[in-house]
C-alpha cells in the first residue's frame, strides 16, 4: 500500500529532517509511530498525504510511484487517505456536518448521497446531537472526534493520525483509539504518530516505527515493552 | 435535527470580506460618478457643435442710411427667402434683455446701452446653407447689417468640449486603473486569510478546478455586491445632484452648469461598473488560488 524507499526530506536549504527513511505498510495493517518532539513525525505523516515532496529517495503509494505521477492524478490518491491533523484543522465557518461531509463533497457528491451515511457517523462518534454547532463551540475532544469523522467519512484504507491523544483526556483518548481499533478491524490500514506510551499498551499486537534524529526503526510493541522493563 | 444545505467554502462574513465590500463599493462609487461625468461631457459637447451649427445670427448695427423698421423688414425678407433657412425671428428687447441678464443683472439696462437689434436665424436640418453669400447679400443689401455664422465659437467649443471630454476619460482610465489594481491586490488579501481553507480542501483531495471554481463564485458575488452599492450610492448622487440643481436652493447662476447624467440611458452604462468589477474580482480569486494550488504538492 505504502513503501518508502531511502527518504531524505529537507525544507529549503535547511538540515535533514528524514534520513534514509525505508518501511513499508501493508494493507490492513495497524502502525504506531513514536519519537521524541522534532524527530520528524510529522514531517513522515505528511510525505505519506502526500503534502511535502522528498528531497531524495522513492515513494510507491498504492502502487504508483509518487515522483512520476503527474500532480493533477494526486488528488484521487489523497482521498484514499485519511488524516486526523494534529491541530485538527476543521473549517470554523462550516457546521460539524459540513465539515465531516467535506471530502464527500470534493468528491463531487450531492448531499442526498452522503447526508444520512454523514449523520450515522457523526451518531457513531457521538456526536449526533450536534450536526449543527460550529466547531468554536466543541471541546477539545469533541472536536478531535470531528475530525476523525471526517477522516474516515470516504471509506480510506489508509488512516493517519498526528498526536490523536493529545489534546483530549485519558478517557477520551481510550475511546478514540478503540474507534482507530475498530476502523481496522473493519479493513483501514492506520498509523498513528504518538507520543503517548499508554497506546501501546492498548494494542500490543501493533508494529511500532520509531524515528530518532530523523532516522526509522521499527520493531514490535512486545519488543519494546520488554525493552522497557528491562530498562527499569 | 437535520442540518441546512452545504455552505459555501468560504465564510459569508469575514472581516477580510467586509473589508474587500467596502473597498469595491467606493471604487464602484468613484467610477460610476467618473463615467457619469464623462456621459455627461459628451453629451454637452454634442448639444453645444449642434446647436450652433443649426443656427446664426444676424446683427443690425444702427445705421443713418435707413431706419430701424425698414432696416429689421428687409433683412428678415431676405433672410427668410434665402434657400436652406428654416426661420428667422426678431428677437424682441425683453428677449435681448434675457440673454444679456446673467451679466448685466435686472433692469431696464438695455435702454442706456447701443444693443444691436438681432435676428435669430435657424437652418433647416441636413440641407447645405450658402452662409458666405447670406453674408454678402445682407452686408449688400441692407445697411448695417451683419451675419454671425458662430464659427469662431463653433470651433472653440468643439475644442473645448473634445479636451474636456480627452480629460474626462483619461481620469476614468485612471480610475480604472486603480479599481483594477485595488481589487486584485484586496482579492488577493482576502484570499491569504482564508489560505488555511485552500491547503485544508487541497489535502484532503479536492482538485484545483473545484477549489479555483468555490473561491471565484465567492469573490464573484462579493465583488457584484460591492459594485451594486457603490452604483447604488452614485446613482443616489448624481439624482440628488439634478433635483438639488433644479431647486430653489441651488446656488445662484446653478442653472447656467451642467446636470450631471440626465439620461437613463446613461444609467444603463453605469450597470457595467458593478459588472467589470465582479468579473475582475472572480478572475483574479481564479488566478490567485490556482497560483497557490500550483505551489503545493
Amino acid at each position: 500500500m505504502v513503501r518508502f524507499e531511502n527518504v531524505g526530506m529537507r525544507y529549503g536549504l535547511g538540515p535533514e529532517i528524514l534520513r534514509d527513511v525505508s518501511f513499508t505498510l501493508e494493507p490492513g495493517s495497524f502502525h504506531l509511530l513514536t519519537g521524541p518532539s522534532g524527530a520528524g513525525k510529522t514531517s513522515l505523516l505528511k510525505l505519506i498525504y502526500l503534502a511535502e515532496r522528498p528531497s531524495r529517495g522513492a515513494i510507491w503509494m498504492f502502487d504508483r510511484e509518487i515522483a512520476a505521477t503527474p500532480r493533477e492524478e494526486l488528488p484521487p490518491l489523497r482521498r484514499r487517505i485519511g488524516v486526523v491533523f494534529q491541530d485538527f484543522r476543521l473549517l470554523d465557518h462550516l457546521t460539524v456536518f459540513d465539515n465531516v461531509a467535506l471530502p464527500r463533497r470534493v468528491m463531487g457528491e450531492f448531499e442526498g448521497d452522503y447526508r444520512a451515511e454523514v449523520e450515522e457517523l457523526l451518531s457513531w462518534v457521538g456526536l449526533g446531537n450536534r450536526l449543527n454547532a460550529k466547531p468554536a463551540t466543541l471541546s477539545g475532544g469533541e472536536k478531535q472526534r470531528v475530525a476523525i469523522a471526517r477522516a474516515v467519512v470516504a471509506k480510506p484504507e489508509l488512516l493517519l493520525a498526528d498526536e490523536p491523544t493529545g489534546n483530549v483526556d485519558p478517557e477520551i483518548g481510550a475511546r478514540i483509539m478503540r474507534l482507530f481499533i475498530e476502523l481496522n478491524r473493519l479493513g483501514t490500514s492506520v498509523l498513528i504518530a504518538t507520543h503517548d506510551q499508554r497506546i501501546m499498551e492498548r494494542v500490543p499486537a501493533m508494529r511500532i516505527f520509531k524515528l530518532t534524529e530523523g532516522r526509522l526503526t521499527s520493531a514490535n510493541a512486545n519488543e519494546i515493552a520488554i525493552a522497557g522493563a528491562k530498562r527499569a | 435535527m437535520n442540518p441546512a444545505a452545504p455552505s459555501g467554502l468560504m465564510p459569508a462574513d469575514s472581516a477580510s470580506g467586509a473589508t474587500l465590500h467596502t473597498i469595491v463599493a467606493v471604487m464602484s462609487f468613484l467610477a460610476c460618478l467618473t463615467l457619469g461625468a464623462v456621459l455627461t461631457l459628451s453629451r454637452l459637447a454634442s448639444e453645444w457643435t449642434e446647436g450652433l451649427s443649426g443656427s446664426v445670427t444676424v446683427q443690425l448695427l444702427p445705421s443713418p442710411q435707413i431706419s430701424p423698421e425698414d432696416q429689421l423688414n428687409e433683412a428678415l425678407r431676405l433672410v427668410r427667402q434665402w434657400p436652406g433657412i428654416f426661420s428667422a425671428k426678431a428677437l424682441s428687447r425683453g428677449e435681448a434683455s434675457k440673454l444679456l441678464e446673467p451679466w448685466l443683472g435686472e433692469g431696464n439696462v438695455l435702454d442706456d446701452l447701443p444693443v444691436p437689434q438681432l435676428i435669430e436665424v435657424t437652418l433647416t436640418p441636413g440641407q447645405p446653407v450658402e452662409l458666405a453669400g447670406l453674408g454678402r447679400a445682407l452686408a449688400d443689401g441692407v445697411p448695417g447689417a451683419q451675419l454671425d455664422d458662430h464659427q469662431r465659437w463653433n470651433q472653440e467649443l468643439a475644442s473645448f468640449a473634445a479636451s474636456s471630454e480627452a480629460v474626462g476619460w483619461a481620469v476614468l482610465a485612471l480610475i480604472a486603473v486603480a479599481t483594477l489594481a485595488i481589487v486584485i491586490y484586496a482579492t488577493q488579501a482576502g484570499l491569504q486569510a482564508h489560505r488555511e481553507i485552500v491547503e485544508v480542501v487541497h489535502m484532503i483531495g479536492a482538485r484545483d478546478v473545484f477549489i479555483a471554481t468555490e473561491f471565484q463564485r465567492h469573490f464573484l458575488w462579493l465583488g457584484l455586491r460591492g459594485g451594486l452599492i457603490g452604483l447604488t450610492l452614485a446613482a443616489i448622487t448624481l439624482l440628488g445632484s439634478s433635483f438639488f440643481w433644479d431647486s430653489r436652493e441651488a446656488p445662484v447662476g446653478a442653472q447656467y452648469l451642467p446636470q450631471l447624467v440626465t439620461s437613463p440611458f446613461h444609467y444603463i452604462w453605469l450597470l457595467f461598473v458593478p459588472a467589470a468589477i465582479a468579473g475582475i474580482a472572480m478572475a483574479t480569486a481564479r488566478m490567485t488560488v490556482l497560483r497557490v494550488l500550483g505551489r503545493m504538492p
